[in-house]
């Protein structure tokens, strides 16, 4: 389980106790040789993984190998053409409704400012938004968004429409956040930067996520394991486990066992063009 | 201080200005040039014959105005009933959009005799050629507003548990109205347009009425105080929509200073 480390002597939080209970924790989703076929092309192949509870879990692989199908496909906004997947334990056969759902473009209602495009999810659950009211600017202090409450979607920059789209994800406090390559359209600093806050984000409640990049970076610095994807159609080249302790900083990137793991990663995609 | 932006007071006074020498240059020009009066008659008496026939005016221009306005109202409401079936009902998208548009190419203002005979001298005819008028631009607007939703957005209202209604009422219903304002710009002029080619053509009310009497009798600064009372009315209408986009758009980010 996540239990918080003791404080170490300079008073900060010990890193979280890693893997210790990996066996017992739940599975939340489990895909099972699916495959997906769009027209005459298949995008996926007999893709299988498996997603615990409060894990995060980064996909990462070459353009057009299936990412974002994946995605749908475990949303159960689209049909698998073969295989299942499973949403604890149930099979899944329409949208799952306790899901958060992150994209490469923000998606947000310009007519709204932050709060009320972050109450959106409240409002299409049919619950009220007043509810959420204090939730939701919890989240929007939380994304560093604080003051913005009013702003609309025109006058953010990019990483913070992309951080309200999160704090929007986040809402309904979702038992799985699905992210489809979410910083792809950011600027490469803010982009790094975004990766930080994310895991910020993520450790204040550890929602179980999938999360869809190019970055192995990115993959490396935000997942507890990374499964590297084949090229089209798409299944699993390699399942990486990244045991750096959180929380992970820039210093974490220079880390030996930072570079091994990257490399391993990039190994395993770059094999793929040679073959 | 060029590029400076300017205070509202100083562009209505410039406006102003600008309309004043217009009509000093009409009002001595065209006298000096000897354009006759029923050619050309000068601002003075234009507002001379306005204010002489005022009565009479506001008469034929309740009548246009009511046509016009009956037959915008229908055009928004089956324009966006129309919208709302091509957007929500599959099948029927290849067969209404290819029958609008070939009935858009009919030239309506040359039907228009067709309605008098269908539809009689009296406001029943009018009210067609205004609405027929006004209906494509509203319908073709809807169709966009209501119906260009971003996919992504689409998903995550589907997995919020959004049912197709509150996606209409929070999503596509507010995402048409720039679209329909935008829309009745357009559909206002032309649906005065079709009130008053309908006047034309049959019956004994409305500003068409009054501006064909002003042509029989060629008492032209009639037919211009006619034109000046409708150019308002229209200006008028134009505004009332600007307004309310002012109050009902305000998130929009602003195009002036950019």
């Amino acid at each position: 389980m996540c239990t918080i480390g003791p404080l170490a002597a300079d008073g900060r939080l010990e890193p979280f106790v890693r893997d210790t209970t990996a066996l017992s924790r739940a599975v939340v989703i489990k895909v099972e040789a699916l495959t997906k076929v769009f027209g005459a092309s298949a995008a996926l192949g007999g893709f299988s993984f498996e997603v615990k509870e409060n894990e995060f879990l980064t996909v990462v692989g070459p353009s057009g190998c299936g990412k974002s199908t994946t995605l749908r496909l475990v949303a159960g906004l689209i049909p698998a053409t073969a295989g299942k997947v499973y949403f604890r334990g149930v099979e899944v056969a329409a949208p799952i409704q306790d899901i958060g759902m992150v994209f490469q473009s923000p998606v947000l209602l310009p007519w709204r400012n932050t709060l009320r495009n972050v109450l959106f999810t409240a409002e299409m659950a049919g619950r009220r938004p007043a509810e959420y009211r204090r939730r939701a600017l919890e989240l929007i202090q939380l994304a560093g968004l604080g003051g913005f409450e009013k702003s609309y979607p025109h006058e953010l920059s990019g990483g913070m429409q992309q951080r309200t789209a999160i704090c929007r994800a986040l809402l309904l406090n979702p038992a799985l956040l699905l992210m489809d390559e979410p910083f792809g359209a950011l600027d490469i600093m803010t982009r790094e930067k975004m990766a930080f806050e994310l895991q910020r984000i993520w450790s204040s409640n550890r929602t179980t996520v999938v999360f869809v990049t190019h970055s192995i970076t990115e993959a490396v610095l935000l997942s507890d394991r990374i499964v590297a994807m084949t090229p089209r159609p798409g299944t699993t080249k390699a399942v990486v486990t990244v045991d750096l302790p959180r929380p992970r900083d820039v210093n974490t990137m220079s880390d030996r066992r930072f570079v091994e793991i990257a490399a391993a990663v990039r190994e395993n995609i770059a094999a793929q063009w040679v073959e | 201080m060029i590029g400076r932006p300017r205070t509202l007071w100083w562009r209505t006074a410039g406006l102003l200005a600008g309309l004043c020498a217009f009509l000093a240059i009409w009002q001595y020009g065209a006298p000096a040039a000897r354009v006759p009066g029923y050619i050309l008659p000068v601002p003075i008496a234009i507002a001379v014959r306005l204010w002489q026939t005022l009565p009479v005016q506001i008469y034929h221009l309740s009548a246009t105005a009511a046509t016009t306005l009956i037959g915008l109202a229908l055009a928004l409401v089956i324009g966006v009933l129309l919208a709302l079936t091509v957007v929500y009902v599959e099948p029927l998208r290849t067969v209404i959009l290819p029958v609008l548009a070939g009935f858009n190419s009919i030239p309506k203002l040359a039907i228009a005799p067709l309605f008098i005979i269908w539809f009689g001298l009296g406001a029943e005819s009018k009210v067609v050629l205004a609405f027929l008028l006004g209906l494509f631009p509203v319908f073709v607007n809807s169709v966009t507003g209501l119906g260009e939703i971003e996919h992504d957005m689409l998903d995550l209202a589907r997995l919020a548990g959004g049912s197709e209604f509150r996606v209409f009422t929070k999503v596509r219903l507010v995402n048409a109205v720039p679209y329909l304002t935008d829309a009745l710009k357009v559909a206002f002029p032309l649906a005065i347009a079709g009130s008053v080619v309908g006047e034309f053509i049959g019956g004994s009310r409305g500003v068409g009425y009054l501006i064909l009497s002003g042509q029989f009798n060629l008492d032209t600064p009639l037919v211009f105080a006619t034109l000046v009372l409708i150019t308002a009315f229209t200006t008028a209408g134009i505004g009332a929509v600007v307004l309310f986009e002012r109050a009902v758009l305000a998130w929009r980010p602003s195009r002036r200073g950019r």
